[in-house]
């Protein structure tokens, strides 16, 4: 079996290499004594994590700061995360997330990276150091066959160290590898290796020198999703009307081993753990909560495989996709959301910031290229954007609803990132409240050049011919309109002035004060006189124009009409006036004036339909 | 200093109804300029007042149609 598989040829002339290289580099760092290393090594999913417990020793004279962990460049290529944690002392105490970062001591091999874990404060003489090394690879299960049919399960070969590769010699160390529970194929014969269920365990080995190297394969079955993007593009679009919209576009392949053969969809529908176990047919997303219009499409339009439940921690969201995917196909789609201002966007310090997580919510989901935009509001000034680890960073400008600059963009691009990377990233720009109102006023604007326009349209004169009979006609009959409505609005002061002396009549009867009574009508005397001058050149224009023949006998009629109503009230007036005067009773002053007022009731009747007429032509 | 939380101008909640008083109140507006526009002949008419009904007009439509693209989930 060892044979057949390829890359176990590689890790052998490695190992010898490493035990050559290893004896020169040894004596340098020989002050650091790993007294029990324990790792464990998760097989469940297709992103392999490993956690490395070390009980470090410092057994030199000097005080040392930092803690070297090695890994062969093959595994190192892979590596898509890694996290330590120290705590000095015996007990277990809070931890602190130490420092890391990539050396090359000198005199190490080239074959290895190192990275160094840089201690909160140096370890000093004869202290122990707890240290918890998080590392997650990727790209590191081989499927073995890579081609399988639909009925086959799905085989990986894993391979690793059973001893740890340390540039330290380690004292006790253990090795347990955690597999996702299916039928094991092989695994590296050792007088020292058990399996026990679903967990194969290495160890314990003891007092082992620096670098020292025992390549062991597992060979074991896999049916969990590989679940690999290609790209993922998300774009989250801040909008301070009360949105943070997010928008995320993949490209997902089966990463495992390839199909081989057709695919027969009557035998994946009946027995489709049988039949197809190597495929997935659903992902899951766990997205913020409060998420609202959440939508999942493609090209064609909306797929209606997914279901969501949501309470107040989060919102899970499953969606299948159109087909099955089986090794080495691929689909595309598209899963957007809104999610409140609020929760996500910040105010310190003069300045805004967006705090939201950076990889995709999909579960356990590999992205080979993730590509992140932050679309800010139009008008943002001094991005700045703080991310937890690098990232390629550039600007852009989108364009969308009712910009006329452009919204600023941030992009961020990541290679391989894994759910260990959905940390929270900052985005922090400027940006006044006042340039909130540019798109109302854009819409205001528009609005109002619309009415403008039809302001501009009713006061141009648009006819060819300006000489043309009709022509000259409309325009006469424009001028007895205009006029007309300026006779209406004369007359309509008139009635307003009778309304007067009316109330003054009523005010004498109930308060007897003649003096005001008079004074009323001496000011309505010289209102008439002067609506009568404003009435004539009016009236001669109207009596003028060849178009107002139809008119004309109206307005005539109701100047006489109006004339008529007028003299009768001012009779009237005077009549109960002098009555006053003469301090006749109440009854006697109305029957002398009830004719009067009969027949000024009438006229002013005829008066107001006389009016409406007008107006309506 | 703390950071601090922003939230829109206008509750989100009140987008709807925003957007159906505010553009019925400026179709209304419309409406009359355009009554206006239609009845007063070519020499009555006062570009004053069809400019300040055009202006109310507009205003409401404007934001009218602003919260009718926030309710429907255009965030712009």
């Amino acid at each position: 079996m060892a044979t057949a598989l390829p890359p176990l040829r590689r890790t052998t002339s490695l190992l010898l290499f490493l035990v050559l290289a290893g004896a020169l580099a040894s004596a340098a760092r020989a002050d650091l004594v790993i007294s029990r290393a324990d790792r464990r090594v998760d097989l469940t999913s297709h992103i392999v994590r490993v956690l490395t417990s070390l009980k470090v020793e410092n057994a030199g004279q000097n005080p040392v700061s930092r803690v070297l962990l090695a890994f062969p460049k093959i595994q190192a290529k892979n590596l898509a995360a890694i996290r330590a944690f120290g705590t000095e002392g015996k007990v277990k105490g809070p931890s602190t997330i130490l420092p890391i970062e990539v050396v090359q001591p000198s005199g190490a091999p080239p074959e290895l990276t190192f990275f160094s874990a840089l201690l909160s404060k140096p370890l000093e003489k004869g202290k122990t150091l707890h240290l918890e090394v998080l590392t997650v690879f990727t790209h590191s299960l081989q499927p073995f066959p890579e081609e399988i049919t639909q009925a086959e399960a799905q085989l990986v070969v894993y391979q690793d160290s059973a001893h740890y590769l340390s540039p330290y010699p380690v004292k006790v160390q253990t090795l347990t590898i955690r597999l996702p529970g299916g039928r094991v194929e092989s695994y590296t014969k050792h007088p020292k290796a058990k399996i026990v269920d679903s967990e194969l365990k290495y160890g314990p080995f003891e007092d082992l020198p620096p670098f020292s190297y025992l390549p062991v394969i597992v060979h074991f079955e896999n049916n969990n999703p590989f679940a690999v993007a290609k790209e993922v593009m998300r774009e989250i679009e801040i909008s301070h009307w009360g949105n943070v919209q997010i928008t995320e576009h993949y490209n997902i392949a089966h990463g495992g081993a390839r199909l081989k053969g057709e695919f027969s969809r009557i035998d994946y529908q009946s027995r489709p753990y049988i039949r197809g176990v190597s495929s997935f047919r659903h992902l899951i997303a766990r997205l913020p909560p409060r998420a609202h219009s959440i939508y999942y499409r493609d090209e064609i339009g909306n797929i209606s495989t997914s279901h969501l439940w949501s309470d107040s921690k989060k919102t899970q969201l499953e969606i299948e996709p159109r087909f099955p995917l089986f090794g080495g196909w691929q689909t595309t789609f598209t899963v957007g959301y809104g999610l409140p201002l609020q929760d996500f966007v910040f105010y310190s310090d003069g300045k805004r910031f967006l705090n939201i997580t950076f990889g995709s919510p999909m579960e356990e989901i590999l992205i080979e290229k993730l590509i992140v935009k932050v679309v800010l509001p139009e008008g943002s000034k001094d991005i700045e954007v703080s991310a937890p680890f690098p990232t390629k960073q550039w600007q852009e400008v989108k364009y969308s609803h009712l910009d006329i600059v452009g919204r600023p963009v941030v992009v961020l691009e990541k290679p391989d990132v894994i759910p260990e990377h959905n940390l929270y990233f900052q985005v922090y720009y400027k940006f006044n409240n006042i340039s909130l109102l540019r798109e109302p006023l854009m819409l205001i604007t528009g609005f109002f050049l619309l009415f403008v326009a039809c302001i501009v349209f009713m006061r141009t004169d648009m006819s060819i011919s300006k000489s043309s009979p009709s022509y000259l006609a409309k325009l006469q009959w424009d001028e007895v309109q205009g006029t007309v409505q300026k006779i209406q609005g004369i007359f309509e002061q008139c009635l307003a002035v009778h309304d007067k002396l009316e109330a003054s009549l009523r005010d004498l009867s109930r308060t007897g004060d003649i003096q005001s009574c008079k004074a009323a009508r001496k000011a309505a005397d010289a209102q008439f006189k002067e609506l009568l001058k404003e009435l004539k050149p009016l009236l001669t224009s109207v009596q003028s124009s060849p178009q107002s023949y139809q008119i004309w006998p109206k307005v005539e009629d109701l100047v006489t009409k109006e004339r008529e109503m007028q003299e009768k009230l001012m009779t009237r007036h005077s009549t109960v006036v002098d009555s006053f005067e003469k301090k006749l009773r109440g009854q006697d002053v109305e029957n002398r004036i009830v004719v009067q007022q009969q027949k000024i009731a009438a006229l002013r009747q005829e008066v107001e339909s006389l009016l409406e007429y007008i107006s309506d032509i | 200093m703390a950071a601090k939380p922003i939230s829109s101008p206008v509750p989100v909640e009140w987008y709807p109804t925003l957007a159906v008083v505010m553009v019925s109140v400026g179709l209304m507006f419309t409406a009359s300029f355009f009554i206006y526009e239609a009845t007063s002949s070519r020499r009555s008419r006062s570009l004053p007042k069809e400019i300040a009904t055009a202006a109310v007009a507009s205003v409401f439509l404007g934001f009218g149609s602003l919260f009718v693209l926030l309710a429907s989930g255009v965030y712009v």
